[in-house]
């Protein structure tokens, strides 16, 4: 550790005890050994620090915020690369709606610099007040609104990666499949370009809820042909009743317009925290592991009902399809989620990645896909070893 | 491997307290954070970090399970192990001999060294 910590300024470095302790998970609370944290202030450290990372094998964990919620923050006797200080924001280019921005900037706070230009970047997951503009491209987040606004590679245009080859690279949103969604395998991103768009001049909300899946998704159906829909939420009983609504299949509909029955925004705002508070209580209530399948809607009653009748809480972005069912901490019917959507002809990661938590459960067309991005960019498995597959 | 819910009932981990905390805005380290606090508190690990707090609470008004960061508990707690700056030890002398934590100060005399944690 001495040769690393002779390749930086002291405090850019730690590996102290309790740093190690607090770097040694991400949200997901799989944990593993951290040799020591690096705290890179430019695009040169990181660099050095991938020479490094080549010259002694061990291997670089590049952390966000750590949000993420399949263990691909967590290290595995590894250096952890944190982008804290990896702050800045360009000057945005308001007619283009254009910004360049520095990894480590966390969502909320680079939302709350654009307002005054009227402008934000709509990919909002539920931890946008921490999650990362590096974290939320490499696991191509996509979150509340993306029924609306799609995903994180919609709206990257470039980025600034250091790879495992320990060089530069710029790429395009034409190179999408090398960062978008990797979770880091191929390299560090340091910064990227992002389109933005105008904030809605109104917002309106409408909580719905049934007795009947049926009857639901004949609403959803309904509500995804209005070009003013922005966002559409579901909770099922289950988790319904944790955040004190009604406990029926319920569905938040969100518009950029004045239609919903909602407008106070301090109403909508306490619909919104509950909403968001349920990850954090359903693992206080003993559902800690958190999926994230995407269902083809032609497939969402079945599926839906199966989660229900099994007391599985589920909430999610119903609007794309993306489910977030809660599970023991061990618990069988994961398996039997993951075969469900096999069948179903779905995604088992909708947006939070494969990690640690599920890369056993890759298949075969990923892991060739990996297998080829690594020869390409890391060839020494210098970035995030062993996560993805 | 998955930690169990016990490790650390009150919180979740999940991360949503880290910008709001005024400590972790200059540390931007995680175990300055709320969350590396509660992990390192669970972990039974007794460090100075724990001063580094200014036990505003910010952080328990954002989380979404109310985790309270009980900063005065564990900084007992390390006082009674003997793990405390010199600053507090100083802080706490002068309250205790003079009632104050600047230190002897002559009647409208204004402190000179702010003595903290
Ligand atoms: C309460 C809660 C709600 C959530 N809601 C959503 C949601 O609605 N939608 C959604 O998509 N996700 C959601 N998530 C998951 C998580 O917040 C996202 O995956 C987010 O994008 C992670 O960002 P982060 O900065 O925390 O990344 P981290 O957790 O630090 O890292 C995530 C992955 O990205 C890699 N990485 C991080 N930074 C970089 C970088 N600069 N370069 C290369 N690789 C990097 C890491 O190695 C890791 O593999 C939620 C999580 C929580 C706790
Ligand atoms: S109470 Fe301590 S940990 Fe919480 S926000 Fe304030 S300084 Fe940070
Ligand atoms: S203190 Fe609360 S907000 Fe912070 S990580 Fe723990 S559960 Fe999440």
């Amino acid at each position: 550790m001495e040769s690393l910590e002779s390749l930086f300024q002291p405090g850019q470095v730690s590996t102290r005890a309790e740093t190690k302790a607090a770097y040694s998970r991400d949200a997901s609370r799989i944990q593993g050994p951290c040799q020591g944290v690096v705290w890179p202030e430019t695009v040169d450290d990181v660099v050095r620090l991938a020479q490094w990372a080549a010259e002694t094998g061990i291997d670089l964990v590049p952390r966000g915020a750590g949000t993420g919620l399949c263990g691909g923050a967590t290290p595995q006797n590894s250096i952890v690369v944190d982008s804290s200080c990896l702050r800045k924001i360009g000057a945005r280019d308001v007619q283009s709606k254009m910004v360049v921005v520095d990894a480590g900037i966390p969502l909320d706070q680079f939302n709350r610099t654009l307002r005054p230009d009227g402008l934000f970047f709509p990919v909002i997951p539920g931890s946008h007040r921490s999650a990362t503009i590096g974290g939320m491209i490499a696991t191509n987040a996509a979150g509340l609104h993306a029924v609306r606004y799609g995903r994180m590679s919609d709206w990257v245009e470039e980025v600034v990666v250091v790879d495992g080859k320990g060089e530069v690279q710029r790429l395009s949103a034409g190179d999408r499949k090398v960062f978008a969604g990797r979770e880091g395998i191929t390299g560090m991103v340091l910064q990227a370009t992002l389109r933005l768009t105008e904030i809605p001049k109104s917002r309106s909300l409408t909580l719905f809820s049934f007795e009947h899946l049926a009857d639901m998704l004949e609403q959803v159906k309904q509500l995804k042909t209005n070009s003013a829909l922005s966002a559409l939420e579901y909770l099922n009983p289950h988790a319904a009743a944790l955040v004190g609504w009604t406990a029926r299949h319920c569905v938040l509909a969100e518009y950029h317009s004045a239609e919903g029955e909602i407008r106070d925004p301090a109403e909508m705002a306490n619909l919104w925290g509950a909403r968001e508070s349920l990850s954090a209580r359903l693992t206080q209530a003993g559902f800690p592991i958190s999926e994230d399948p995407q269902f083809p809607p032609e497939t969402l009653e079945d599926n839906l009902d199966w989660l229900t009748v099994q007391n599985i809480p589920v909430f999610g972005h119903l609007g794309v399809g993306i489910l977030h069912p809660r599970f023991l901490r061990e618990d069988a019917r994961i398996a039997e989620l993951y075969y469900r959507v096999s069948a179903s002809g779905g995604q088992i990661s909708g947006e939070h990645g494969m990690g640690l938590k599920k890369r056993q459960w890759a298949s075969e067309a990923l892991k060739a896909e990996v297998l080829a991005l690594k020869r390409q960019f890391d060839p020494q498995h210098i970035f995030n070893r062993g996560k993805l597959c | 491997m998955l930690i169990d819910l016990t490790e650390n009932p009150a919180c979740t981990e999940c991360g949503l307290c880290r910008e709001v905390c005024p400590v972790f805005q200059i540390q931007r380290q995680e175990e300055y954070s709320p969350r590396g606090r509660a992990i390192l508190g669970s972990a039974g690990i007794q460090t100075l970090v724990f001063y580094q707090c200014t036990l505003c609470r910010t952080c328990r008004v954002v989380c979404p399970v109310g985790h309270d960061p009980g900063g005065e508990i564990i900084r007992a707690g390390l006082i009674s192990a003997g793990i405390e700056t010199e600053a507090n030890q100083m802080m706490i002398a002068n309250i205790r001999q003079y009632g104050n934590p600047f230190g002897p100060l002559a009647e409208g005399e204004l402190p000179k060294t702010l003595t903290c944690c």
